[in-house]
Parts: structure tokens; C-alpha cells; sequence
């Protein structure tokens, strides 16, 4: 009798990524058909709707473009830290506080011209991101406190702090007292590329291209991935590890509070709780998708929006919000499963099954 | 106890092919091999690690196929490896029950159970202090003491002497020899001949992964014998190179004192000087301060007193970076762990000392690094796979060959090697001692610490001894005796005070 097992690949296939991801959607489709079976759906209706809704036409690509660029820039935030072999939890927490610094400057900056404006905008994102992680950049450069749970900690803290303000100070007047901050000035709004689709897709593009560059090609670069391989090398090889921990987990907050300011001027128009929507959460599994690369987070990114845009269009149609959760992780399965298959193989091996072992032993 | 016909097959490599061994009860057995021969592979099947793709593992005539370690042990089988699988903050006695104890943990009587089994056999313990306390040599007391409790009758120690110092490799022999007596087997894997030949009582060879001889009885034969039988022809022994004349003093360290792991004193006010075109030894017992010595010189670990000259330039606690920069090699002890990262490509790894000098503007050039690669490899003879990817694939005779060559590729004015021999097979142990003495030869100062007496009595020029963490004698190689170093070693000898 033949038994399947896990055999690792001499070598990882070149190319075999796209190709192994390709089978991992098929699986997960396949089981999604029983799902909506199951669940009283026609699977094809469902699986068109998603499709055109994430990548059917232009528009529906512009709504998923947009989408992308949170996760994106989130996956980003994570894998930077992740060269260096830093856990950063709290992309969350540091779009919120790109967002609530961004919010800051288009209260105080709305008599200023609009690409100024904008540009203070986005900047705002980036000091309010690389301020919520500096605290535990220097906690954990200077005397090694755990930046997994201090960056953790601080997104709860950081969303706190949005709620007191649109409930509080920022509470917008004309909102018949709903917690809404007031709508950023129009000329404050990120200009739009094409549908939807705002400028601050090619922003994350070029930040994310840059920093995959970075990493790969640059001496910097070279030095963060030797540190993420080991600390004591690192320091064999010559490097200082206190300062450059620090910039990583601020330059990884700065990368994520600028999808705050994003997000706030290009999608949400102001500052609302739930301006990051769990982006920096999935901003982890995007990393971890990517294998902590920079230069695979852009790809994922994409496909983790199209899911999420028609995992969310499918429910209009009366799929319920769990079925089409569970979609959405079944099909981001079975994209890890694809990596998974990438650097191992599956074997049918002549052996026996469990029963005849036991057998075998209890003789 | 019988293994036979055992396949194993890794992707790009057949560990073992078609290898089999047979133990006698109350028996010491030694399997030997060069690395990569398949002894670890094989062992790995017989304690239930790794299933065999083919053969057949049979325990007293009862044909066994193991699905994990937990079933090798219910058939009297346990395995001490190389790496310890301890909990560092757990007590001996806790990490002895881990995992066997199905009743309430009574501390005390745990306790006196294990100090009872440990003196049994005479294994020098103290149950109730944390694992993380003890040294290498204790550790590996505790898992010894693991492997009785649970009753094993086959007990397989995996290169125990590697970790071991020489005085606690003797005192394993006689406990391994009390097991022995006591009707238990033990199945001894190393590469040290002189240890087989010392207390094992039968010996199987293994080359390629196939058994080459099988259960010769030690009495009959010697280590040349063994030798041969590993590595397929006349052993290679380095030969002692000629004399060669010496310059400047390039190393000098002076008054040198620093702190261990533990903030103890590690080294107490140490004096040496290294001449360019000299090989200068180090020996000692394992945790005499010789590896602190090696870190504070490389710049890794801080001194409180004393100074450290490069070349008559005052370089004490100077940068790793500038101490290269500088012309000094160092080849750590912790080759993956330290010298190396073991996750990024053979190129990556082949630049770590030099990626400076291959950029252009912020960017690594990878034309020029992988140049750099090329030729280490090819000057050092590394056998490789593609080299952008992960090193880690490499074996441990071709790691070290790279990490030497890369820190020689410079030509270093000053060489400090730490244990660059150890662990590895006859020909990298024959590749690596060449090298140092072509640094010699180029007019390098080489500072050598071994825990291979006769690698120090072959290579250097002057072999100084440290002793509780300062140089206690100087000999020469040529005309020492044995004994006299043993003894400086182990602090008896004249002069040796506090």
C-alpha cells in the first residue's frame, strides 16, 4: 500500500512558485464548492460574482488595487523587521497613529495648497507610524525588552487614543453626535489614477520596489539579513545591532503609518475607528505569505485584496459573512500551502499502514 | 541487537546503503566513519529518529520497525545525542523524569532516585541543580542518566567525547565500561581512534554509507588498521612542517584579563606574543579561559585589564570590523552559530568580512561578490551546490573550508583559530591544518588553540598551556613530553599558583 509524505525538494523549484500557487487555488476552490453546496449557493454564480467584482473590469480592479495598498504596505512593515529577524506585531497600532497624525496636519494644513497639503498628508502618516514604534525600537535596542509583545501592546493603545478623539475633541460638530472626525479638506484628498484607484497605489509600489531593493542589493540590506540570521554573526561580521534594530522597527512603523495616511486620504476621507480594519493584522499573514521577503509582498498583497474585495461582494448576494470568511481563508490556504509545496514535494512511498506496524510490534 | 540492510536515502544524498551492524549484549561497540560516512544516519534509524527505507532493525531476534523514538525506547533503546535535548532551566532529576514521570512529581524522592541510579554506575551528579549550571560534561551525564532511567539496555552516545574534555572523556570510558559489566550495551560513535582503540571492545567501520568491516574485535587490531579501513586508504597524517624563520612579534597580549559568560573571571593577567612566520599553541582542558582569550583578541568580548597589539598597534577593545580591517583572521569556535549564517547564500557568506569592498555607492555589487566567492571556493577547495543558495547544505568539512578561507583570502598578518579542526573528518582536518601552516608560511602570526594534543604537538612552533584562566607553561613541541603538558593542563605543574 502506498502512503503520501512530505519530501523535502533538492531544490526549491525556480518558477514553480506561480505554478504550485496556480494548484493551491484550484484545491481551495474545489473545496469551496462543496461549501456553497452545502450552504445552498449556486458555486459558480458565487465564484463569478467574486471574480468580477475583485478583477472583473477596470473599476473592479481600482477597488482592489486600493485595498491592496494597506496590506501591502502592512506585509511591508512586517517583512522589514522580519529580515532582521524582528517580530513586528503592531502595524495595526502604527497605521492608526499614521492616520491620526495624518488627521492632525489636514486640521491644521487645510488652508494650504493641495499638493502641499497632500504631501504633509502622507508625510504625517510616516512620523506618526515611525513615532508609535519608537518606543519599542528603543526598548528593544537599548535593553532588549521583546518587541513582539510592546508593538502588540501599543495597537490597543493606539486605538484608544482614535476613539477618544472622534468621540472627543475631534468629534466632528455637523454629525448629528456620531463619533466621526470631520471630513479632511477635498484638496487634502489623494488624486485619483484611474475608477478608484488612488495615487497611493503607485506610492506603495515604489516604496515597496525601493525597499526590496534595499534588502537585496544594498550593503544595509546585506547587513539586515545577516543580523536576521544570527545576532552573534552579525556582530563577528563587524555590526553594531543596537542602532540598526532601532531604525528597522521605526522605518517599519514609518512604512506602516504611511498606509494610515493613505488610507485616510485616499479611502476613508477622515479619521474613523476603523480606519485600519484589521490591515495590520493581515499585514502579518501577508509577510509570512511572502516569506518575509519585501520583493513577494507586493504579489500577495494583490491577491489578498482581490479575496477580501470578493469575499466582501459575494455577501450582497445573501452568502452569509461566515461562509465567505471562510472562503477567503480557504483560498489564502491554499496559497500557503502552494509555498509550502514549492520547497517540498508530496511522494507516494510503498509502506505500511499504521495497522500492520502495531502488528508488527505487539509480536 | 542487529541491524541489517538499512537504506536511507536524503534528497541529493544516500545516507546509508545497504549498511548493517551487530551488537553484542554487555559490549562497548564502536562505529566509526569519517563524517558523512552514515553513522549518525544509521543510529538515527536504531532509535526510532528516522525510518529506514529499507533493511530491518531486530532487538534480541524480535523484529522491530520503530515509528518514533518514544516506540525505540519501549524496545530498550535510547540515544544520547550530539546536541542535547535538555531544559535548561529544569534540575537534573526533573530533566531525568521529563516526560516518563506519570505520577505527582515528589521532588525529593525523584531526587534520590536519580542521585541513587547516578552513583549506581558513577555518573558525578547533583539532582537538584538546574540543567543550565552544569558543564557540557555534566549535561551529558544527565542524558546518559535519562536513557538508565527509562530502562534502556542499548544505549547509543552520538561523538560523546566531542564536547568533552580529555579528563572527562577517560571518566565516561569507565562509566560506560561499569554498563557494560552490568549486562547493558553501548554503541559508541566517534572518529577518535584513540578512544576506540582504548576502551571499546568491538568496532565497525563504516565508508559511503556502507558497513566496511563489521564487529572487529578492538584486542585484534590497531589504530592504523581502523584508519585505513575509514578513509579507504593510508591514513593522512599531517607531517610536521620545517622550521621556518621568524620575524616581529605581530600578536602581543599583555596583562590581558576578562570576564567568562557567568561574570566570573575568565582570564587572569595573560601574557603571549605570536611572531610573524610562527604557529603558536594553545592547549588546555575545555573552560580554561582559552576561549575568552580568542574572543577578547577578535574583539568580541570585552577585557577589563591589559592590552591586545596587532603589529605593535594598541588594538584593545577595537571593533571586530577594524581588527579585520587590521589583518587579523579569526576562525571562531561556533562555526554556524557565529562564523557563518547559515540561512543565506554561499556568496552572502563568502563576503561577510569584505562586503565593503564590493559596493559601488550604497549598492553591493554582485558581479564583484561573487568573484570574491568564486575564488575563495576555488582556492579552498569548497565543495559547493549552486552558490546563491542557503549555505546550510554544505557539510560540515566544506563549511569550515569556507569560513577558513575567507578569513585567510586576505592574507591576514594575524591568524587566531579556534578549534578549527574539531568535528571534522580526516581529509578537512588534513585541509585545514595545511592552510594554517601556508599562513605560516606566508609570514602570519598563528595563534592556535586546540583540544587535539597531537594536532598542537605536529603544527606548532611553541605550545603554551592555560591553566584556570592564565598561561601556566611553555614547551616545545618537539621536545615535551606528554605527560609534563597533562600535567600543566590539569595545574600540577611547577610554578602553578595563584
Amino acid at each position: 500500500m502506498n502512503r503520501p509524505v512530505l519530501v523535502r525538494r533538492e531544490q526549491v523549484l525556480r518558477g514553480g512558485q506561480p505554478r504550485s500557487f496556480a494548484i493551491g487555488l484550484v484545491v481551495a476552490l474545489t473545496i469551496g464548492i462543496v461549501l456553497l453546496l452545502g450552504a445552498g449557493h449556486d458555486p459558480i454564480a458565487v465564484y463569478e460574482r467574486m471574480f468580477v467584482a475583485a478583477l472583473g473590469d477596470p473599476d473592479s480592479w481600482s477597488v482592489t488595487l486600493n485595498r491592496a495598498v494597506p496590506l501591502g504596505l502592512a506585509g511591508l512593515a512586517v517583512a522589514i523587521a522580519g529580515s532582521m529577524g524582528l517580530w513586528n506585531i503592531g502595524a495595526e497600532g502604527q497605521i492608526l497613529a499614521g492616520a491620526m497624525m495624518a488627521a492632525g496636519v489636514a486640521r491644521i494644513g487645510e488652508g494650504w495648497p493641495g499638493p502641499v497639503l497632500v504631501t504633509a498628508i502622507l508625510v504625517g502618516g510616516v512620523v506618526g507610524g515611525s513615532l508609535w514604534a519608537l518606543g519599542p525600537a528603543v526598548a528593544r535596542s537599548q535593553i532588549g525588552v521583546n518587541e513582539i509583545l510592546t508593538t502588540l501592546m501599543l495597537n490597543e493603545v493606539a486605538l484608544r487614543l482614535v476613539q477618544w478623539l472622534i468621540h472627543g475633541p475631534w468629534k466632528d460638530p455637523d454629525s448629528f453626535n456620531f463619533p466621526l472626525a470631520p471630513m479632511i479638506p477635498d484638496h487634502g484628498r489623494l488624486p485619483v489614477l484611474f475608477g478608484r484607484a488612488h495615487v497611493g497605489v503607485l506610492i506603495a509600489l515604489v516604496v515597496i520596489i525601493l525597499f526590496a531593493i534595499a534588502v537585496n542589493r544594498t550593503a544595509w540590506g546585506f547587513e539586515l539579513r545577516v543580523a536576521g540570521s544570527s545576532g552573534a554573526t552579525a556582530r563577528y561580521a563587524g555590526l553594531s545591532l543596537e542602532r540598526k534594530t532601532a531604525t528597522v522597527l521605526v522605518m517599519a512603523g514609518g512604512v506602516a503609518g504611511l498606509a494610515g495616511g493613505i488610507e485616510l486620504a485616499g479611502t476613508a476621507d477622515r479619521l474613523t475607528e476603523g480606519i485600519s480594519n484589521g490591515f495590520g493584522y493581515a499585514g502579518i499573514i501577508v509577510a509570512a505569505l511572502a516569506l518575509m521577503r519585501p520583493s513577494g509582498v507586493a504579489a500577495v498583497a494583490l491577491l489578498f485584496g482581490a479575496v477580501q474585495i470578493g469575499g466582501q461582494s459575494i455577501q450582497t448576494m445573501g452568502v452569509s459573512s461566515s461562509v465567505s470568511t471562510i472562503l477567503q481563508a480557504l483560498i489564502l490556504f491554499g496559497a500557503i500551502g502552494a509555498g509550502v509545496l514549492s520547497r517540498y514535494q508530496i511522494r507516494l512511498i510503498p509502506g505500511d499502514p499504521g495497522g500492520d506496524e502495531a502488528k508488527a510490534e505487539a509480536s | 541487537m542487529e541491524l541489517s540492510g538499512i537504506w536511507k536515502r536524503f534528497p541529493g544524498v544516500v545516507a546509508n546503503a545497504g549498511a548493517s551492524l551487530t551488537v553484542r549484549t554487555g559490549s562497548i561497540h564502536a562505529v566509526l566513519g569519517e563524517n558523512g560516512a552514515g553513522k549518525s544516519t544509521l543510529m538515527n534509524v536504531l532509535a526510532g529518529v528516522y525510518r529506514p527505507d529499507e533493511g530491518v532493525v531486530s532487538v534480541e531476534g524480535i523484529e522491530h520497525r520503530f515509528r518514533a523514538p518514544a516506540d525505540a525506547l519501549t524496545a530498550g533503546i535510547g540515544m544520547v545525542h550530539q546536541e542535547f535535548r535538555l531544559v535548561p532551566s529544569f534540575t537534573v532529576a526533573e530533566n531525568v523524569v521529563l516526560g516518563a514521570a506519570s505520577r505527582i512529581l515528589r521532588r525529593q524522592a525523584i531526587e534520590d532516585e536519580v542521585a541513587e541510579l547516578a552513583e549506581r554506575f558513577g555518573l558525578a551528579t547533583q539532582p537538584d541543580h538546574p540543567v543550565w549550571q552544569l558543564s557540557m560534561g555534566e549535561r551529558q551525564r544527565v542524558e546518559i542518566l535519562k536513557a538508565l532511567w527509562r530502562d534502556a539496555r542499548i544505549l547509543i552516545l552520538d561523538e560523546p567525547t566531542a564536547v568533552l574534555t580529555p579528563a572527562e572523556a577517560d571518566e565516561l570510558g569507565v562509566v560506560l565500561r561499569k554498563m557494560a559489566d552490568a549486562g547493558r550495551s553501548v554503541i559508541f560513535i566517534s572518529h577518535k581512534l584513540h578512544e576506540v582503540t582504548g576502551f571499546c571492545d568491538e568496532a565497525t567501520v563504516l565508508r559511503g554509507g556502507r558497513t566496511v568491516a563489521a564487529s572487529l574485535r578492538v584486542a585484534d587490531t590497531d589504530a592504523g588498521e581502523l584508519a585505513s579501513l575509514m578513509v579507504g586508504s593510508s591514513p593522512m597524517t599531517t607531517e610536521r612542517p620545517p622550521p621556518h624563520p621568524v620575524g616581529d612579534a605581530l600578536l602581543e597580549v599583555t596583562g590581558l584579563c576578562a570576564l567568562g559568560d557567568r561574570g566570573l573571571p575568565a582570564l587572569e593577567s595573560v601574557d603571549l606574543k605570536v611572531r610573524a612566520g610562527e604557529i603558536v599553541g594553545i592547549a588546555g582542558v575545555a573552560g580554561n579561559g582559552q576561549r575568552e582569550l580568542c574572543q577578547v583578541i577578535a574583539g568580541l568580548r570585552e577585557s577589563t585589564a591589559g592590552t591586545v597589539r596587532l603589529a605593535g598597534q594598541d588594538m584593545t577593545g577595537v571593533s571586530p570590523r577594524r581588527l579585520f580591517e587590521a589583518g587579523l583572521g579569526y576562525i571562531p569556535e561556533d562555526r554556524l552559530g557565529v562564523g557563518l549564517a547559515p540561512r543565506l547564500s554561499v556568496i552572502d557568506n563568502s563576503i561577510l568580512r569584505t562586503y565593503g569592498e564590493h559596493r559601488r555607492g550604497p549598492f553591493i555589487v554582485s558581479d564583484l561578490a561573487e568573484a570574491h566567492c568564486v575564488d575563495i571556493v576555488e582556492r579552498f577547495g569548497v565543495r559547493t551546490g549552486p552558490l546563491d543558495e542557503p549555505m546550510a547544505g554544505l557539510s560540515g568539512g566544506n563549511l569550515q573550508r569556507l569560513l577558513v578561507g575567507r578569513e585567510l583570502s586576505g592574507r591576514p598578518r594575524v591568524v587566531v583559530a579556534a578549534q578549527p579542526t574539531r568535528g571534522l573528518d580526516v581529509q578537512g582536518v588534513k585541509a585545514i591544518q595545511d592552510l594554517l601552516v601556508e599562513a605560516r608560511e606566508a609570514g602570519a602570526a598563528v595563534l592556535l588553540v586546540s583540544e587535539d594534543l597531537d594536532e598542537l604537538l605536529t603544527l606548532t612552533d611553541r605550545l603554551l598551556v592555560m591553566h584556570d584562566g592564565i598561561v601556566v607553561g611553555e614547551f616545545d613541541p618537539i621536545t615535551a613530553v606528554r605527560s609534563d603538558i597533562g600535567e600543566a593542563m590539569i595545574g600540577y605543574a611547577a610554578g602553578v599558583g595563584t
